[in-house]
C-alpha cells in the first residue's frame, strides 16, 4: 500500500510514518528502507543525519542515500553496498528535500521546472514499489506574500502532494500525534 | 451557503468544480485591490483576496458580507487559510491574516456547510 502523509512541523508526522512503514515490511516480510533525501551542506545537516540515525535506531531500517533522481534508488545499494529490492518497504522523509535538491541544485543552479518531471517520477515509484510512505509539509496556510521563489517552490510542492494523494491508497494529515485519514482504498 | 477553505494550491476551486457541477463563468475572482464582488455568480473565489482590499481600504470584509444578508445564502465561498503561518513582518499583511480570520469564523457560523481541502481531497467540517 502506498502511504501519502503531511501536516505541519514537528506535529508527528515522521514517527507516524516510521510506525506504518516498519508495520508493513513486518506484515509483509519484505525489507524495509529509508530512503535518505537529505544533501548535508554544513556542520548543522551532519549533526541532524547523527540525531535521526539515532532515532531510527533499532527500528530495522536499512538507509537508502538519493537525494535527486529519486528512482535510481530502486537500482541502487544501500549506505551498507547491499543491493535494493524493489520489493521492499521504502520510507521517503521527505517530499519537501527532494524538491529543494531538484529545485536548487547543490552546483548553485536552479530548474524552476523540475516539479512536473519530479510528478512523474514520484508517481512512477510508487507504482514500481507499491509499498512507499511518502512524507510532506503542508506549507500552505501563510498571511505572507512570498517572493517568487518561494511561491515556485510552494506552488510545485502543492502539485506534488495533490499528484501523490491521488495515487496514493491512503492520504493522512497528522496534527500534532492525532490524525485524519482523507482516503482509505483496499489493499 | 457552502465554504470551501485550506491552504494556498490545494485545489479549492478544481473540489468545487468536480463536487458541485459549475463552469468557469460561475465563478467570480476576488481582486486584491477591490472590494467589489459580483454576487450574480454562483461561486466567490479567492475572498482572501477581498479581504486584504479591505485591508487596504480601511473596511471591514466580515461587515462587507454581513450586509449581502440573503444574497449570499446560494452561493459557494472559497478562501484560503492564511492564519497558520509566521507572523508577517509587514502591517498590512498582519492586518490582512487578522482580517480574514474574522470573516472566515463568520462564515463558519453562517454556511450550511464547511469543507476544508486538503491536496485535492475534502473533509467536512460542518
Amino acid at each position: 500500500m502506498n502511504i501519502f502523509i503531511s501536516g505541519g512541523c514537528k506535529n508527528g508526522k515522521s514517527y507516524h510514518a516510521q510506525e506504518l512503514a516498519r508495520d508493513m515490511a513486518r506484515e509483509k516480510n519484505v525489507p524495509l528502507y529509508y530512503l535518505a533525501t537529505m544533501i548535508p551542506h554544513d556542520h548543522e545537516d551532519d549533526a541532524r543525519i547523527v540525531r535521526h540515525l539515532a532515532e531510527r535506531e533499532g527500528w530495522g531500517f536499512e538507509t537508502i542515500e538519493q537525494g535527486v533522481e529519486i528512482c535510481q534508488a530502486l537500482t541502487g545499494t544501500t549506505t551498507e553496498g547491499k543491493p535494493v529490492d524493489p520489493q521492499g518497504v521504502f520510507l521517503l522523509d521527505s517530499v519537501t528535500a527532494l524538491l529543494s535538491n531538484e529545485m536548487f541544485r547543490a552546483d548553485g543552479s536552479m530548474d524552476l521546472d523540475c516539479g512536473r518531471r519530479l510528478a512523474e517520477e514520484l508517481t512512477e515509484f510508487a507504482k514500481r514499489t507499491g509499498n512507499t510512505v511518502f512524507v510532506s509539509d503542508y506549507i500552505y496556510s501563510d498571511a505572507n506574500k512570498f517572493d517568487e521563489f518561494t511561491e515556485t517552490y510552494r506552488a510545485a510542492l502543492a502539485m506534488l502532494d495533490r499528484t501523490l494523494a491521488r495515487v496514493c491508497d491512503q492520504v493522512i494529515e497528522v496534527a500534532y500525534g492525532f490524525k485524519y485519514i482523507y482516503k482509505q482504498e483496499n489493499d | 451557503m457552502i465554504v470551501i477553505f485550506g491552504g494556498a494550491y490545494q485545489g479549492k476551486l478544481d473540489y468545487a468544480r468536480e463536487n458541485f457541477n459549475i463552469c468557469i463563468d460561475d465563478v467570480f475572482m476576488c481582486q486584491d485591490n477591490s472590494t467589489e464582488i459580483d454576487i450574480t455568480k454562483k461561486v466567490i473565489c479567492g475572498l482572501e483576496n477581498f479581504t486584504f482590499a479591505c485591508v487596504k481600504a480601511g473596511l471591514e470584509a466580515r461587515d462587507l458580507l454581513a450586509d449581502l444578508g440573503d444574497m449570499l445564502s446560494d452561493k459557494i465561498i472559497i478562501v484560503s487559510d492564511i492564519s497558520q503561518g509566521i507572523v508577517p513582518l509587514d502591517a498590512d499583511q498582519r492586518a490582512w491574516r487578522e482580517m480574514n480570520g474574522r470573516c472566515m469564523l463568520w462564515l463558519g457560523k453562517e454556511a450550511d456547510r464547511v469543507i476544508r481541502v486538503f491536496c485535492g481531497l475534502g473533509q467536512d467540517i460542518k
